[in-house]
């Protein structure tokens, strides 16, 4: 498929195309993605499932987890004591 | 550069939903989407189906932008009020079309903020067009065992309606619905994986 295309064409055939698997995924039924998620062995029923990660809980952790990066972005305050 | 997912962005900061340390501080911070399943404006399984979504869309986006961070700035906006649902739209589809809106804001501001003018149009962007012919190659591996998908797929990708993809390649419609049927549980198997992205 992208071999048929020109670079400048792939992002909107992409676009195109994600929009139609998002059609498609919405249409899917409750149970089409319950046997997903048990071909992939997963139980969403199950408290705690791998299904929920990134959506109840952190897939994974980060850094802005733990520390608040907005600190190191700001420039260090530079106090003169001289005048004192 | 501004990320517009980033985890401490305005709005989660000004909601105190950011979904910071969930794992080992349950009850803390919540997460949007926890949210949203607390006050009952989505099933688990409508969460399941907006995780597939998500991580498909994220496949048109840099690898610094994840997922979840999508599908939560998504749920984060919506409780925020600052992206209204019309009535009667169901918020699965509501939820996906701002996921979309989303994507394109971002790419909006990549154009922007890192290229010299004249800036191309955000389509022609070329970090943009690299990233998704990877895609692109790595959807039709995806399919590549499965002749009548790929078909599908790329008259999908032509814009093509179903009814122009079956006339095109002469696939009957009991076909073309089986294949949609096996196309359907891949997109769900690949969107439900907790494995990264390839």
């Amino acid at each position: 498929m992208p071999t048929k295309l020109k670079l400048a064409d792939t992002a909107a055939a992409l676009t195109r195309l994600l929009e139609a698997f998002e059609q498609e995924l919405i249409e899917s039924s409750d149970e089409e993605i319950m046997q997903a998620a048990k071909d992939l062995g997963m139980n969403p029923r199950m408290k705690g499932s791998a299904a929920f990660a990134g959506l109840k809980y952190r897939a994974r952790l980060r850094l802005a987890d733990f520390y608040d990066l907005d600190r190191f972005t700001q420039p260090p305050e530079i106090k003169d004591h001289r005048d004192k | 550069m501004t990320n517009i997912f980033s985890p401490l962005s305005e709005t989660r900061r000004a909601l105190r939903i950011t979904p910071r340390m969930q794992p080992f501080y349950p009850g803390l911070v919540i997460s949007p989407a926890e949210t949203a399943l607390a006050r009952e404006l989505v099933t688990e399984t409508d969460l399941l189906r907006l995780k597939a979504i998500a991580r498909w869309h994220a496949r048109g986006l840099p690898p610094d932008v994840a997922w979840d961070d999508l599908l939560q700035e998504a749920f984060a906006r919506f409780l925020a009020g600052s992206r209204r649902r019309p009535q009667g739209m169901a918020l699965v589809v509501f939820l996906a079309g701002v996921m979309r809106s989303l994507k394109a804001e971002h790419w909006r501001r990549v154009v922007q903020e890192t290229r010299e003018p004249p800036a191309l149009p955000v389509a022609q962007d070329p970090e943009r067009a690299l990233i998704a012919w990877q895609q692109l190659s790595t959807v039709e591996r995806l399919f590549a065992d499965d002749p009548v998908v790929l078909e599908i797929v790329a008259g999908l990708a032509e814009g093509l309606a179903a009814d122009e993809i079956r006339r095109v390649h002469g696939i009957s419609r009991i076909d073309y619905d089986s294949a949609r049927r096996r196309m359907r549980r891949i997109l769900l198997r690949e969107g439900l994986t907790t494995c990264p992205q390839s």
